[in-house]
């Protein structure tokens, strides 16, 4: 089941194309995550599917194209920085929530408990640090049990703790089977949270799938030898190695698929180069993100 | 979602905070203050003219009694309840909640809806201050207790809520508190009648506008003036106050207005 079409969606402000005609499927149960550069266009976007700004041109439905007002209550989003009441508590600000969504009873207890605030439900939203609104924000999003959360940079500002435990609510949250849309420039992040991702760019759409299929299956290492130059002119040419770049005083090693680290650690040793330094690194959606952008 | 439903969320929203509850004080408090001074005043003139018939004391007998206490909560209108306006507006605007509450899952009409529909509660409980304040006078006065008349109560309720609206206006176009409260009283105070006179002077004078929208609610709770005076201080037919019920209708027309224009604007521009 389709959650959310996005059909040649574009935003200008004057003479600037914020969305470019992006195209864009979430299928049920996705985490899905939207990459790009800051001003790339991620909240435009979601700002236009949450109906706060128009778009210029393109279209968009929500569950296969369900229509009416309901539709909407069926999600729960937080857009940039969490915006409540500040003079009203963690409990007046979830039940106004709560009033929105027409929402009689909402379970603010097991909300609150999720997010780590019950303590502090009492105190109102202006004496909360950066962390503890996003989490209100978090247990906003949850109030009527939507289907669909959609998260713009949720850690944003946040400090290391705070992101930890924000990821882990978005965790146990994505546990559950919903859908989660989230909008984030930390990649490292979208990695481990997300399981598809889209890659976005001067508002237009670069690259998008599961994260297992935008990055690539090529092996990287990085190495490092007393003689540095005579490493990187014996590494280049080598067919095995396709890519070679410079990282400090080590070499970053793009190799061809299926070339096992060890043959390269033999052959170099062949040729009288002692390896002090050989790592195998992950394949990271930073590496691909930069390829995909700065192509 | 129904109109009392929106109601209590705007309830929900207003009444925890203090400068809510700060201008709703202000308007009981100041309207209760002036009309005490209006009526120590009118009795001391009624003394100081030695059993002559002064037409002041007229002012402080019913049904006179409910009109001059309408012209005088119309000052509390216009100034306290058109600044509320204002705020309730520009709160939304300054916190980026009413950004929220569309992202929170409230459609764009839902939003227009409760900033009409709570308004016009707000200038219910303006109107019941009136009456409970008119008939605590009238119970004072020992005379017997009357209701005031429909038209005097109506065009209250219809003023306050013209007001509530006009700041709410100001808000929507302004978005900044300071800015929009400036804006709002400096236009409701002179410079519609600034406007009113340079168009008087360069190009003559024409009724049409006595239907400017601060002029034409001010038509609405008029001083008991006897329309006898009103021709000998209005010589020219051009510049005679309007009839209630030309102020009445023409204020249904701007209450559709400020609507429209409030709906219109909460649909199509980008929050």
């Amino acid at each position: 089941m389709s959650v959310l079409t996005i059909k040649d969606l574009t935003k200008v402000y004057g003479s600037v194309v914020a969305l470019a005609g992006l195209d864009l499927t979430v299928e049920k149960g996705q985490i899905f995550g939207l990459v790009g550069p800051n001003g790339s266009g991620k909240t435009t976007l979601l700002g236009i599917i949450l109906d706060v700004l128009h778009p210029s041109a393109g279209s968009f439905t929500w569950f296969d194209g369900v229509e009416g007002s309901h539709v909407r209550r069926r999600i729960g989003a937080f857009l940039e920085t969490p915006n409540f009441y500040p003079y009203l508590n963690a409990d007046q600000n979830l039940s106004l929530v709560a009033s929105f969504k027409g929402v009689s009873k909402p379970p603010l207890d097991n909300l609150l408990e999720l997010v780590q605030l019950k303590e502090r439900r009492c105190s109102r939203f202006k004496t909360y640090s950066l962390g503890m609104k996003q989490r209100l924000a978090l247990a906003a999003c949850l109030v009527g049990d939507p289907e669909v959360l959609i998260l713009d940079e949720p850690t944003n500002g946040l400090d290391p703790e705070g992101m930890v435990e924000v990821r882990e609510i978005i965790q146990k949250i994505a546990a559950q089977g919903k859908t989660i849309i989230m909008a984030s420039h930390i990649l490292d992040e979208v990695e481990r949270i997300c399981s598809h991702v889209a890659i976005i760019k001067n508002g237009k759409l670069l690259a998008t799938g599961a994260i297992g299929s935008i990055l690539s299956n090529r092996p990287t290492v990085e190495v490092g030898a007393g003689d540095g130059e005579k490493l990187f002119q014996f590494l280049s040419g080598l067919s095995l190695v396709k890519k070679i770049t410079r990282r400090d005083n080590r070499l970053l090693l793009e190799l061809e698929p299926g070339t096992n680290h060890a043959e390269l650690n033999r052959l170099s040793c062949e040729h009288g180069i002692v390896l002090d330094h050989l790592v195998l690194k992950r394949q990271s959606l930073e590496v691909e993100f930069l390829e995909i952008t700065r192509k | 979602m129904n109109p009392l439903h929106l109601l209590k969320m705007e309830w929900s929203k207003y009444a925890p905070n203090g400068a809510f509850r700060f201008f709703a004080c202000l308007y009981a408090v100041a309207l209760v203050l002036v009309v005490y001074l209006a009526r120590s005043i009118g009795k001391a003139a009624t003394i100081n003219s030695y059993g002559v018939n002064n037409p002041i004391q007229s002012f402080f007998d019913f049904p006179h009694n409910w009109q001059v206490l309408a012209y005088i909560g119309s000052w509390m209108n216009a100034i306290i309840l058109g600044s509320l306006g204002v705020f309730m507006m520009t709160m939304e605007f300054s916190n980026r909640t009413l950004r929220q509450s569309v992202i929170f899952g409230l459609t764009r009409y839902e939003v227009a809806a409760a900033k009409v529909v709570w308004p016009m509660a707000v200038a219910l409980a303006a109107t019941s201050c009136y009456l409970l304040l008119g008939l605590a006078w009238e119970a004072h006065d020992e005379v017997g207790v009357h209701l005031p008349p429909i038209g005097c109560a109506l065009g209250y309720y219809l003023q306050a809520l013209g007001y509530l609206l006009l700041g709410t206006l100001a808000g929507v176009l302004i978005r900044q508190t300071a800015l929009a409260t400036l804006g709002f009283l400096a236009y409701v105070l002179f410079l519609e009648s600034v406007l009113r006179w340079i168009f008087y002077l360069n190009v003559g004078k024409v009724r049409l506008l006595l239907f400017l929208p601060v002029q034409l609610l001010g038509g609405l709770t008029p001083l008991p003036i006897p329309d006898s005076v009103n021709q000998i201080v209005y010589s020219d037919p051009a510049t005679m106050p309007l009839s209630t019920s030309e102020a009445t209708a023409g204020a249904l027309v701007y209450l559709g207005l400020f609507a429209a224009f409030f709906f219109r604007r909460m649909s199509k521009s980008d929050l």
